[in-house]
């Protein structure tokens, strides 16, 4: 077990407004703490990563959008992960998402879990 | 203290620019480290929190990595080390006051002390003096940064 690394799983998404600030900027205080930081998206939240998507989506009225928070924790190095099978609920392609997202498969959430000393859910 | 497009920088610390953090020797191998008024402005102006990782006290950390964190309503980020060293102590007043670090970056609202690794060694590599402050100022001017 890796003790310098923490895995964040995004579950929220568009509906929830809210809930879309918080996960990215903690993700962002990891990656400024040193911790190897990897955001997992899954169901809904793979959504925020269509582009155009997070520009239209406001945690709070009249504040930053939640593509400010991604790019925020994606220039904190903060890496991101979208779970295929999520992407396929969506109709969503690879080339659909924004850059500096990778795709994997959902054993690569056990695997990181694994690695991980601490695992968030949002 | 040089007045710098509206930023306050004293010309006897020890500067990372690019980074925008000071250290100044404080005695027996002890450095005393913080962020700079430019760092101040950048990050919004209000803090809501400047935390030394717990874990670290006691443990060497190399120049330019994380000893703290900011964090603003619009910022969150790394207060890096401006030196290699071990992290001896954090500023408990920042704690209950992280804005003392906005107010007064060079006195109270210091961040941290470190026992250097190499002071004599690293502080040529940090910008000091007039020449110093010069290099700042270009920096600044480079980035159209001003605390005005």
């Amino acid at each position: 077990m890796a003790s310098d690394k923490v895995l964040i799983i995004m579950t929220s998404g568009p509906d929830t407004p809210r809930r879309c600030a918080t996960p990215f900027f903690f993700a962002s205080l990891a990656a400024a703490m040193e911790y190897e930081a990897t955001m997992f998206f899954t169901i809904d939240g793979t959504l925020l990563l269509k582009k155009g998507m997070a520009e239209t989506v406001y945690p709070k009225a009249g504040g930053k959008p939640v593509s400010g928070f991604i790019q925020d924790a994606l220039d904190a190095g903060v890496v991101f992960l979208a779970c295929t099978a999520s992407a396929e609920l969506h109709d969503l392609q690879p080339t659909d998402l924004i850059e500096g997202v990778k795709m994997v498969g959902g054993a690569s959430m056990w695997q990181l879990a694994e690695d991980c000393k601490t695992v968030l859910t949002f | 203290m040089a007045n710098i497009r509206g930023c306050n920088l004293p010309d006897d610390l020890y500067y990372l620019i690019e980074r925008h953090v000071w250290a100044k020797p404080v005695g027996d191998g002890v450095i005393r480290v913080g962020i700079t008024a430019v760092a101040g402005k950048l990050s919004g102006g209000k803090l809501a929190a400047i935390t030394v990782k717990a874990k670290n006290i006691g443990q060497a950390v190399q120049q330019t990595k994380s000893i703290a964190t900011i964090e603003s309503s619009k910022f969150v980020g790394p207060v890096p080390a401006p030196i290699s060293g071990v992290l001896l102590r954090a500023n408990e007043k920042l704690t209950a006051d992280p804005n003392l670090a906005i107010s007064d970056p060079y006195g109270d609202g210091w961040v941290a002390e470190m026992q250097a690794g190499d002071w004599e060694g690293e502080k040529g590599g940090l910008a000091t003096g007039p020449e110093g402050i010069a290099a700042y100022q270009a920096a600044m001017e480079a980035k159209d940064i001003s605390c005005s």
